[in-house]
């Protein structure tokens, strides 16, 4: 199953000042009926719908959901609408794992005390069969 | 000092479990300081992760029996100060993440927590359990809420001086008594947390930016939510309001009007979040002034902004709106955005109002690449005046060695913080190799004028403590004294704030 994260809130972790820009005296609101108004801040979802998405939300997705530091850093050099990680494709629990225990750009490493091996396996199985290709839709 | 028998990891093992001791060199590069451009220099030599105030104390005495150096940290998050890195090289990391406990009394609005909890764990809890009470996060919200109150961190509502919302505290000490302050000091007391005082000295505050003990629960307040948020976002046009715009401010805040500490930041402080350097210009010397201006027209900001916000009933937001409005009535503000929050509404996300962000950590990736920052902070009084002379001062220094001016003016009751933030590049040799000489510029001016540092990175504790020296630094002799009393092997965080255990002593 794909999740996917409407492009618009990714999207607004770039643009979001543009918002302000227009000089709204409300906050304005964006299609997933969230707040949207720089410096008031995207409300970030950390819902989960599995125990391994919410061992995601709990150990990740500060920095990988909405206006987290790897999906602001991200969408200045990727499709912004791949910044969300959740929304990337084709990702591997190796890749996942050795970037989270070695660091990469700005993403720091996280320890065996933070994530452990158990977990980082869970994570991974959870973003890889995130980021897998859409299939048909079962008869 | 840093050099112990082997066996003292054995020892560990036998007593946490040897999944939670950690030793190999993706350990030692895990609880390294990231933003360091050589990161050896305060390389620890592994680390131990307990999952209970009983296994902190037999680290400890363990840490007793082999001289262990240990450098406890709560979640290893305090980035721009040194993240989870000791001050002593080879010192083992005390992690105490996996103490993730929360104990919340909803009626009287305070919490209960384990150093482990994170700012984002407590949000969720709250919100998952319907628990009308808010945090107060720092820019940085990854950390913890103990460590990060422990430290002094700020945060930006009326709660945001988070050393001052410390009720009670359980500490091991490093000889691996246990002590509860305050009430807490009296079995079964129902007020550990609900009053600041106990009987006799008070000890909270001496377990803050310390080495005395390990803080294994802290005691904090929490804002029970209010009906209503209000306020505005100014924006100024020229550099020179900051003096104005501080002197408007601070009566208001004296007399109580406003509650939190509005933080007046320089252009670069909301740039640095949203776009990088080489988006504007690829000349590296100092920002031409058609780039600033380019970059404030993009992103429609001043020189100078600040988030001014009341909290309260509805009835109490709008008159303090008045007021402020009539304070700055016939003053020359670029713009201003008004912001409302009612309850009901939807979160608002930010936290000004108490949620908990990572985007601010973007400024790391100011000048691309693998970045990072130092803070260098001092207090003064709080003078529309005195923080024009401090701005100008810096702001030399700034150009002096070729940085890029990132700072701001936090308004406490009573004074000024001025954050002044070197954003680096870790990966350009030239520029780390102006670090450290502005660095220590930026100390000695502070000092000429009288002004200490209110936080300082793991670098440079001995030279923000030398700065201390009221009669031959009788303060530090006074730590001294303290510190050999409680920790005389100096097994515990030895340096940290530039104590050190007499053994360590030059």
């Amino acid at each position: 199953m794909k999740k996917k994260f409407t492009a618009f809130t990714a999207i607004a972790a770039v643009l979001f000042i543009a918002a302000t820009a227009s000089a709204q005296s409300e906050a304005d609101q964006g299609e997933t009926g969230q707040i949207e108004n720089a410096f008031r801040g995207v409300m970030q979802d950390r819902s989960a719908s599995s125990f391994d998405e919410e061992l995601y939300v709990e150990k990740c997705s500060m920095c990988h959901r909405q206006m987290g530091m790897g999906t602001v850093i991200l969408a200045r050099r990727m499709d912004p609408a791949k910044a969300i990680l959740e929304n990337r494709e084709n990702l591997t629990a190796q890749f996942i794992t050795i970037t989270a225990r070695q660091g990469i750009g700005n993403m720091p490493r996280i320890s065996e005390a933070e994530v452990t091996d158990e977990q980082m396996e869970r994570i991974a199985r959870y973003l890889v069969e995130v980021s897998a290709p859409a299939q048909d839709a079962p008869q | 000092m840093t050099d112990f028998s082997p066996a003292a990891w054995r020892a560990f093992a036998d007593a946490i479990g040897s999944q939670w001791v950690m030793n190999g060199d993706n350990d030692r590069r895990a609880y390294s300081d990231h933003y360091a451009e050589d990161e050896a220099v305060h390389a620890p030599s592994g680390a131990v992760a307990p999952s209970s105030a009983e296994e902190v104390q037999a680290i400890i005495q363990i840490a007793n029996e082999y001289n262990v150096p240990l450098w406890p940290i709560s979640r290893g998050k305090n980035f721009g100060y040194g993240g989870p890195a000791p001050v002593m090289a080879g010192s083992v990391i005390l992690d105490m993440s996996r103490m993730k406990a929360i104990e919340v009394d909803e009626e009287n609005g305070t919490v209960l927590v384990e150093p482990g909890v994170g700012f984002f764990d407590l949000y969720d809890h709250l919100l998952q359990n319907n628990i009308p009470l808010w945090l107060s996060v720092p820019g940085n919200s990854w950390g913890s809420v103990a460590g990060n109150a422990l430290d002094r961190g700020v945060g930006y509502t009326s709660y945001g001086d988070h050393a001052a919302q410390i009720c009670g505290l359980e500490v091991v000490l490093p000889d691996g008594d246990l002590v509860r302050t305050g009430m807490g000091a009296l079995t079964g007391s129902p007020s550990w947390n609900l009053h600041h005082y106990g009987f006799g000295p008070s000890w909270d505050g001496m377990f803050c930016q310390s080495n005395f003990g390990v803080v294994t629960k802290l005691g904090l307040w929490l804002m029970p939510e209010p009906e209503a948020v209000a306020g505005y976002d100014y924006e100024f046009d020229k550099p020179e309001d900051l003096g104005w715009a501080i002197d408007t401010i601070m009566p208001l805040r004296r007399s109580g009007v406003i509650r939190q500490a509005p933080s007046i930041g320089n252009w670069l402080r909301s740039a640095a979040v949203m776009t990088t350097r080489d988006e504007w210009t690829s000349d590296k010397g100092p920002l031409d002034e058609s780039v600033i201006s380019a970059i404030r027209n993009r992103f429609k900001i001043g020189w100078w902004s600040v988030q001014i916000r009341f909290y309260g009933s509805e009835e109490i937001v709008d008159a303090s709106m008045k007021v402020l409005d009539s304070a700055f009535a016939d003053k020359p503000i670029l713009s201003k955005l008004p912001a409302k929050w009612t309850r009901g509404d939807p979160p608002e996300g930010s936290p000004l109002t108490g949620v908990p962000v990572s985007f601010p950590l973007a400024n790391a990736n100011w000048h691309g690449g693998r970045g990072g920052h130092k803070g260098y902070s001092p207090v003064l009084p709080p003078r529309g005046d005195l923080a024009m002379d401090q701005f100008r001062r810096t702001y030399d220094l700034y150009e002096k060695y070729g940085m890029d001016y990132h700072a701001s003016f936090a308004m406490g009751e009573r004074s000024l913080t001025n954050v002044n933030q070197i954003l680096y590049n870790k990966d350009d040799p030239d520029m780390m190799g102006r670090v450290d000489g502005m660095f220590r510029d930026l100390v000695s001016d502070a000092k000429a004028q009288g002004y200490g540092e209110y936080r300082t990175h793991i670098d440079y504790m001995d030279l923000v403590a030398d700065t201390f020296d009221f009669n031959d630094h009788a303060l530090r002799r006074l730590n001294e004294r303290l510190k050999d009393a409680v920790d005389p092997k100096g097994i515990l965080a030895n340096g940290k704030s530039g104590i050190r255990s007499k053994g360590a002593r030059a």
